[in-house]
């Protein structure tokens, strides 16, 4: 007896083969009367014919009903399970279910999600399969649990046999599964399928990619196609299953993190939170909770949010306390809950220590700088300048500085040049005031070096900016940059009472080279630069070419800017933000990734205590670091939740010590448009493949289990086609020449 | 309606008129020439001039016209006959049948009419039997132009009626018209092909110079049926459910044999045979009958 794909249809479409016989008694019906003459003729006639005629007339109508009853069948799709079915079919099924447990499954509607669809849908497969007479194997994979399989990991199941009790098992094993946090994608789980056991030569292997279809992830089918024409090569079947449902309102905060200022206790941060709107709607009030190490902050409102958009605000936070410290947004429950949560650990030291270089043994212009930066009394910045010779570079480490300022420096040992690049290219900043000691050929040849030295630009020498009473524009004209940014927008800006007297000229035709990190980011009034900065390394340098201190010099005054002039305090701090920055990079991982923390084998014993979110003491891992080079290394590889990661560290001495991490939720995973069908086709033309949806699949798949008779039928049905309109022809009437009417 | 207009209706008197206008000298020759009438040549009356035309006997050329006006111009005369003709007009229930504008029953009325119309004319004697089992109308023969109401009312009384029995009607006439004479049966001749010749034969043997207008309908002859339809017999009592396509071929095939077997019959006893279609218009088939009248009397 064999089994129908769409055995629904079957009894849909089985009475549709008597509709021949209903023809024929419908047009019994509407004969029309003919009173006749010749009934001579007519009943000779028919005395003649009767029985040919009966005959191809019983046989039309057979040949018609046939022909219904092989396109129902043809589309109820029969398969055959016994032996004869066998010698042209798979006798085993190996049934694939790829389950995708991104969090993007989460998405609720009414009283189901996408993943408990996925789930209902798996457990469906399970029970038709137990039904099945013919030996049938079982492989669930999360997407989640994919990318491990290359590494080692098991399935869920792995070719797990089918028995009585199977469909019990399933439905236990997936009531287990949850939601992940990660944003696996149909990736990692197609190209999962080489790492199963290979396929039999008599076994029909089907693959089920149990999936919500999100636009984001079949952005680029190349890989995707790559993958499924190899499944497709191994004579696997693929059948898509989608099992969300058009897209819901979600909101998600995208990104968290400090904005620029200085990182130091006691001195208030300010963090940046981002929120996109991913549903279809806009969205008014956007209440985003705010807390720092816990305690609860005031919510960060967002008037409006149309759909497809995000919107960044800034908020304070302040720690007085060095340490590392947690801050986290949260926004109100919708379709995905996964990604309405965000947290970030903020590295906070005591202070911000600075170096300041100064050429001049008076240190006149470091003495301007530091005030600037650490004006002390009740004010406190969080910087930490301390005053240095030239020397100071070459005979201590710098690491421990943010931020290194170079003051009228006349000129540097080789040794200290290569200390500061190299801790430039670490992330440091370097800053660069110029001033009456300092000489144009030792910047241009060690620091400069034709573009790939420290210095950005090459000088020409001190030049002095003539006073043009007609000339009403301030002598500073500051551009759009960060460091000036506070200054933009302000009509009687202190910065415009600044008056530049003497600055080193740049090199005759010198411009910045487009292609180059080098920007000018302020000019003289006579549209000389007069501040430059380049990224160098992971660093930042910025070039001020005239003098820190506003004082008199052999060559005159250079400036009045640090003399009583407010906005030389804000630019510097603003300044020393800036070249700060990279020391304190956006430290955000992604769950998902591994959590790889570097140990100083000198100072901690090699082992580390991963615990993970959520305060769980039963889920810490403790982890052996392996020797990596010099380096040792402990790595925590499944990271599957989001939240504060700590890892435990016992330093030499016994002291404990603990580091943060902060895990989240890719920002991307949260959008929920959904990739149509037929735009699947067009990304998937020449594969193939089955799509349904979720809701669809009444299908029972004990088909695959054996011969699918359809391609069979289809040419039983042209065989049939083709007798049908042969005897038809041949028992219709054609006009022949007519005898004996002239 | 008036039996008269039904059977001579204006359209169908107008093509009369016209056939009479052309098959004149046909229908006069043929039908003075059948028998042998021994007052040939002898009681003629003159009825107008016709211009010459090349064939026209030089004897009958008004050589007195031609000397006052210089053109020839030919006598024609109004001859006397004594040509006996009898239509025999089947009406059976046969007859009623007519895909077209016209039944059966109707064209084979209008036909006699015509050639009763056309015979009195030319002072003939015409006389009409209607029939179906039985003799339902006699109309003696007369030459009177009058005399054509009577046959035009003999033909309306015929409604078509129960089944045809040829052979009894045919033998009844040849009692009932025992001097030789013209007999004309207008029939569809569904009959029994028995009676129908021996009742032939019987016309023959007694003398009479015997022609036999068949008329059939288009759906007779070419049986375009399609679409289950359900056949009731006009004189049978018989029905029949069918594909008529089916049948078409089988039927075709039984009507040929039939066709062939009565051409042959009638050819054998020296009929004149001739089919009529009723949707032919009736002067088509009935010139082309008096033009071969007067090919077989020339030969």
């Amino acid at each position: 007896m064999p089994g129908f794909v769409y055995e629904s249809l079957l009894w849909w479409g089985l009475p549709l083969v008597a509709l021949p016989v209903l023809i024929h008694l419908i047009n019994l019906m509407r004969h029309r009367r003919v009173h006749w003459a010749a009934m001579e003729f007519l009943l000779a006639s028919q005395k003649r014919h009767q029985k040919s005629i009966l005959f191809k007339q019983w046989l039309l109508l057979l040949l018609r009903m046939l022909a219904i009853a092989a396109v129902v069948l043809m589309v109820a799709q029969p398969v055959v399970r016994n032996r004869w079915g066998a010698m042209f079919g798979s006798s085993t099924t190996h049934h694939v279910l790829l389950l995708d447990d991104s969090f993007s499954m989460s998405d609720r509607w009414a009283d189901t999600s996408a993943f408990n669809e996925a789930k209902r849908v798996a457990a469906r497969l399970g029970a038709s399969a137990e039904r099945q007479d013919s030996p049938q194997f079982f492989t669930l994979l999360r997407f989640s649990r994919a990318a491990q399989l290359a590494r080692g990991g098991r399935p869920d199941m792995l070719a797990e046999s089918v028995d009585a009790g199977f469909a019990a098992r399933l439905e236990k094993a997936l009531g287990g599964l949850n939601i992940s946090e990660t944003a696996a994608g149909p990736d990692d789980a197609l190209a999962a399928f080489d790492h199963l056991p290979a396929k039999g030569p008599d076994e029909n292997r089907i693959v089920y990619l149990l999936s919500d279809f999100r636009t984001s992830q079949w952005q680029d089918p190349a890989a995707l196609l790559k993958a499924m024409s190899r499944i497709d090569q191994a004579g696997a079947q693929i059948h898509l299953v989608d099992c969300a449902e058009g897209i819901h309102q979600n909101l998600a905060v995208v990104a968290l993190k400090p904005a620029s200022g200085t990182h130091a206790a006691g001195v208030p941060l300010t963090m940046e939170v981002t929120v996109r709107n991913f549903g279809p709607g806009a969205k008014e009030r956007v209440s985003v909770v705010v807390e720092d190490d816990g305690h609860p902050r005031p919510a960060v409102v967002i008037e409006e949010l149309p759909p497809g958009k995000s919107a960044t605000r800034r908020f304070p936070v302040l720690f007085t306390s060095a340490g590392q410290h947690e801050v986290t947004a949260r926004l109100e429950s919708d379709a995905v809950d996964v990604d309405n949560r965000r947290s970030a650990v903020v590295d906070i030291p005591l202070a911000a220590d600075v170096l300041i270089i100064d050429g001049d043994a008076k240190a006149r212009d470091a003495y301007f700088l530091s005030t600037a930066l650490a004006p002390g009394g009740k004010i406190t910045s969080g910087i930490k300048p301390l005053i240095e010779t030239p020397s100071y570079l070459r005979n201590h480490a710098l690491d421990g500085f943010e931020t290194i300022y170079l003051a009228n420096v006349p000129r540097l040992e080789d040794a200290e040049i290569d200390a500061l690049e190299a801790f430039v290219k670490a992330g440091g900043g370097l800053g660069i005031f110029l001033g009456e000691l300092a000489r144009a050929p030792f910047y241009n040849d060690k620091l400069y070096r034709n573009g790939e030295g420290l210095f950005p630009l090459p000088l020409a020498g001190p030049t002095e900016l003539p006073v043009d009473r007609l000339d009403k524009s301030p002598d500073i004209e500051a551009g759009d940059h960060p460091i000036f940014s506070v200054f933009a927008g302000e009509r009687n800006s202190f910065l415009n009472l600044v008056v530049v007297n003497r600055y080193f000229a740049a090199e005759r035709n010198w411009a910045p080279d487009p292609e180059s990190s080098v920007k000018v980011i302020a000019r003289l009034r006579n549209k000389a630069p007069l501040a430059i900065e380049q990224q160098f390394g992971h660093g930042r340098v910025v070039a001020i070419l005239t003098k820190a201190a506003p004082v008199e010099t052999e060559l005159g005054s250079w400036n009045n800017w640090a003399r009583d002039n407010p906005s030389f305090v804000v630019a510097m701090l603003e300044m020393q933000s800036y070249l700060a920055a990279p020391r304190h990079p956006d430290a955000a991982k992604l769950v998902g990734m591994a959590l790889a923390l570097d140990l100083d084998t000198s100072k901690f014993l090699p082992q580390v205590r991963f615990v993970p979110p959520g305060d769980d003491a039963g889920g810490s891992v403790t982890v052996d670091a392996t020797a990596d080079g010099s380096a040792h290394k402990a790595v925590l590889a499944d990271t599957l939740t989001s939240g504060i990661y700590q890892a435990q560290l016992t330093r030499i001495d016994g002291s404990p010590s603990v580091e943060r991490f902060a895990y989240n939720v890719s920002a991307d995973e949260g959008d929920l448009r959904k990739i149509e069908p037929t735009q699947m086709a067009g990304r998937l033309s020449g594969l193939r493949y089955e799509f349904h949806r979720s809701g669809d699949i009444t299908y029972n798949p004990q088909q695959l289990a054996g011969f699918n008779l359809s391609e069979s039928l289809l040419y039983a049905l042209l065989g049939v086609l083709l007798v049908e309109s042969g005897l038809a022809y041949a028992a219709s009437y054609h006009p022949r020449p007519l005898r004996g009417t002239k | 309606m008036p039996a008269s207009k039904r059977f001579l209706r204006p359209e169908a008197i107008a093509r009369i008129a016209r056939l009479d206008l052309r098959a004149r000298l046909v229908v006069e020759g043929f039908l003075s020439g059948i028998h042998r009438s021994p007052r040939f040549g002898q009681s003629v009356e003159f009825l107008q001039h016709r211009q010459y035309a090349p064939g026209d006997d030089l004897r009958h050329v008004d050589w007195k016209v031609w000397a006052k006006q210089d053109r020839y111009y030919v006598k024609q005369f109004e001859e006397d006959t004594n040509l006996r003709a009898t239509l025999l007009v089947d009406v059976s229930g046969s007859m009623r049948y007519g895909s077209g504008e016209m039944d059966k029953y109707e064209y084979g009325a209008t036909l006699a009419a015509c050639l009763a119309y056309l015979l009195l004319r030319q002072q003939d004697a015409v006389g009409l039997v209607s029939f179906d089992e039985s003799i339902r109308v006699k109309v003696p023969q007369r030459t009177k132009r009058g005399h054509l109401e009577a046959i035009v009312q003999g033909l309306a009384a015929g409604e078509p009626r129960e089944k045809t029995d040829l052979f009894g009607i045919l033998r009844g006439a040849a009692e009932a018209y025992p001097r030789r004479g013209l007999m004309v049966l207008i029939s569809d001749l569904l009959v029994n092909r028995d009676g129908l010749f021996k009742g032939l034969k019987l016309l023959r043997q007694q003398g009479h110079d015997v022609v036999v207008f068949h008329v059939l309908d288009d759906e007779e002859l070419e049986f375009s049926f399609s679409g289950p339809t359900r056949f009731e017999g006009l004189e049978l009592d018989e029905r029949l459910s069918c594909n008529p396509r089916a049948l078409r071929d089988g039927y075709l095939d039984a009507l040929g044999q039939y066709l062939d077997e009565v051409r042959i019959g009638c050819s054998r006893d020296s009929i004149d045979y001739v089919l009529f279609r009723t949707s032919q218009p009736l002067e088509a088939p009935l010139s082309a009958f008096l033009s071969y009248r007067q090919a077989a009397r020339r030969s």
